[in-house]
C-alpha cells in the first residue's frame, strides 16, 4: 500500500511539473504577444533581408505584433503582419525592416502617418522600405562601382 | 565617403537630367522627365550663370520643382501624428517652412550640377499611386538607385516621397520631427525651422 502511494505521488509530481513547464514555455514563447485579440494586414517589400515569421513588429520601441508569414508574390516579399487589436495603422504609415544592433535579428518598424484614414483588417501598408543590405552599401561606397 | 553628404548631394541630382532612356514611358515617368529637363535647361542657361542672376535662377528652379512636388502631402506625411492637432494656419505655415527647408538643403547641389547622368528605369502603377525608379550615375561611376513616389491629383501626377538607396525622405523627416516635438514642442520645431531660414 505504502509503495503504491509513493509511486502515485511521484507520478503526480512529474505530471504537474510537465504541465508547469508546458505552460511556461507557451507563455514565454512567441505566443505571448498574440495571446490577445488582433488583426492581419500585409505589406510588400522588395527585400526582407532575412526577416522571419515570428519576428516582432515595433512602433516607438514597443512590441505591437508579430510577423505571421512571408511569401513570394510576383518576386516581391508579401509579409503578413499580425497586430494587436487596439493598434491603428494610418494609411500613410511607413513600414521598414530594421536590424537589432548592426547584425542582429530583423524586425518590422512602423512609423505612424498623418492620414485620417486607417488601414482596415486585411488591408495593405503601401509605403515600405526594404532592408538595407549593409555589405552591398559598404562595398559600393568603399570600392565604387565599375 | 560620408553617407549623409552623399545622400544630400545625390538627393539634388534627382532633379537633374543627363541622357534620357529612349522608349515607351508611362505618364509619371514623362512628368518627372519634363521637370528635370526644365531644371536642366535653367541650370545650363549661360544667361543665368552670372552671380547677379542667382536669385532669379533659384526662383525659376524652385517653381519648376513646385510643379512636380506636392508640398502639402509631403509636409503632412512628415509631421505625421502631429498634423491632426494643428490649426489650419499652423498647417499652412508648416507646409511653407517644410518646402523652404528642402529648398535650402538641396538647392546648392542642384546648381552644382556637372553632367551627371540619369537613367530611367521601371515604372509601376498601383491605382492612383505610381513609382518610378531611376539611377543616377556620378562622374566617378557611382550608381545610385532613386525612387520617386507619385500620387495622381486630377490629371496630374505629383511626387509625395523620394527614396535613395531604399531610404525614404518622408520617413527621415518624420522621425526627426517626431523626436523634436516629443522632446520639446511643436512651437520649438517651428522656431528651429524659422531660425535656420534666417541663417540663409
Amino acid at each position: 500500500m505504502k509503495k503504491f502511494d509513493l509511486e502515485l505521488t511521484v507520478g503526480l509530481f512529474i505530471i504537474a511539473g510537465m504541465i508547469c513547464l508546458g505552460y511556461l514555455s507557451i507563455k514565454l514563447g512567441k505566443m505571448e504577444v498574440i495571446g490577445g485579440k488582433g488583426y492581419d494586414i500585409h505589406a510588400l517589400f522588395s527585400d526582407t533581408g532575412g526577416l522571419k515569421s515570428g519576428s516582432p513588429i515595433i512602433i516607438a520601441g514597443v512590441d505591437v505584433g508579430r510577423v505571421k508569414s512571408i511569401t513570394l508574390d510576383n518576386y516581391q516579399a508579401r509579409v503578413i503582419l499580425y497586430l494587436t487589436e487596439n493598434v491603428k495603422i494610418q494609411e500613410d504609415a511607413i513600414a521598414s525592416i530594421k536590424t537589432k544592433g548592426l547584425i542582429g535579428e530583423k524586425y518590422v518598424e512602423i512609423t505612424p502617418g498623418g492620414s485620417e484614414k486607417v488601414i482596415e483588417p486585411g488591408g495593405r501598408i503601401r509605403e515600405t522600405q526594404p532592408a538595407v543590405d549593409l555589405e552591398e552599401l559598404i562595398s559600393n561606397y568603399v570600392f565604387g562601382k565599375i | 565617403m560620408n553617407l549623409t553628404y552623399l545622400f544630400r548631394s545625390l538627393m539634388s541630382l534627382l532633379l537633374v537630367l543627363g541622357i534620357t532612356a529612349p522608349g515607351l514611358a508611362g505618364e509619371p515617368t514623362e512628368k518627372i522627365r519634363q521637370t528635370t529637363d526644365k531644371i536642366l535647361s535653367i541650370v545650363s542657361n549661360s544667361a543665368l550663370k552670372d552671380p547677379s542672376k542667382a536669385k532669379e535662377r533659384r526662383k525659376l528652379i524652385r517653381s519648376a520643382v513646385d510643379e512636380r512636388f506636392d508640398w502639402d502631402e509631403m509636409a503632412r506625411r512628415s509631421l505625421a501624428t502631429h498634423w491632426a492637432k494643428r490649426t489650419a494656419e499652423e498647417r499652412k505655415e508648416f507646409v511653407r517652412l517644410f518646402a523652404d527647408l528642402l529648398e535650402r538643403t538641396y538647392m546648392k547641389k542642384v546648381e552644382d550640377y556637372s553632367g551627371e547622368k540619369v537613367l530611367y528605369g521601371e515604372e509601376t502603377k498601383d491605382g492612383d499611386h505610381a513609382r518610378v525608379k531611376i539611377r543616377i550615375v556620378t562622374k566617378k561611376n557611382k550608381d545610385i538607385p532613386v525612387e520617386y513616389r507619385f500620387k495622381k491629383e486630377g490629371n496630374d501626377w505629383l511626387i509625395y516621397d523620394v527614396s535613395i538607396e531604399g531610404v525614404s525622405l518622408v520617413n527621415n523627416y518624420r522621425t526627426q520631427f517626431n523626436s523634436i516635438i516629443l522632446q520639446s514642442s511643436y512651437e520649438n520645431l517651428v522656431k528651429r525651422l524659422k531660425d535656420k531660414a534666417e541663417l540663409k
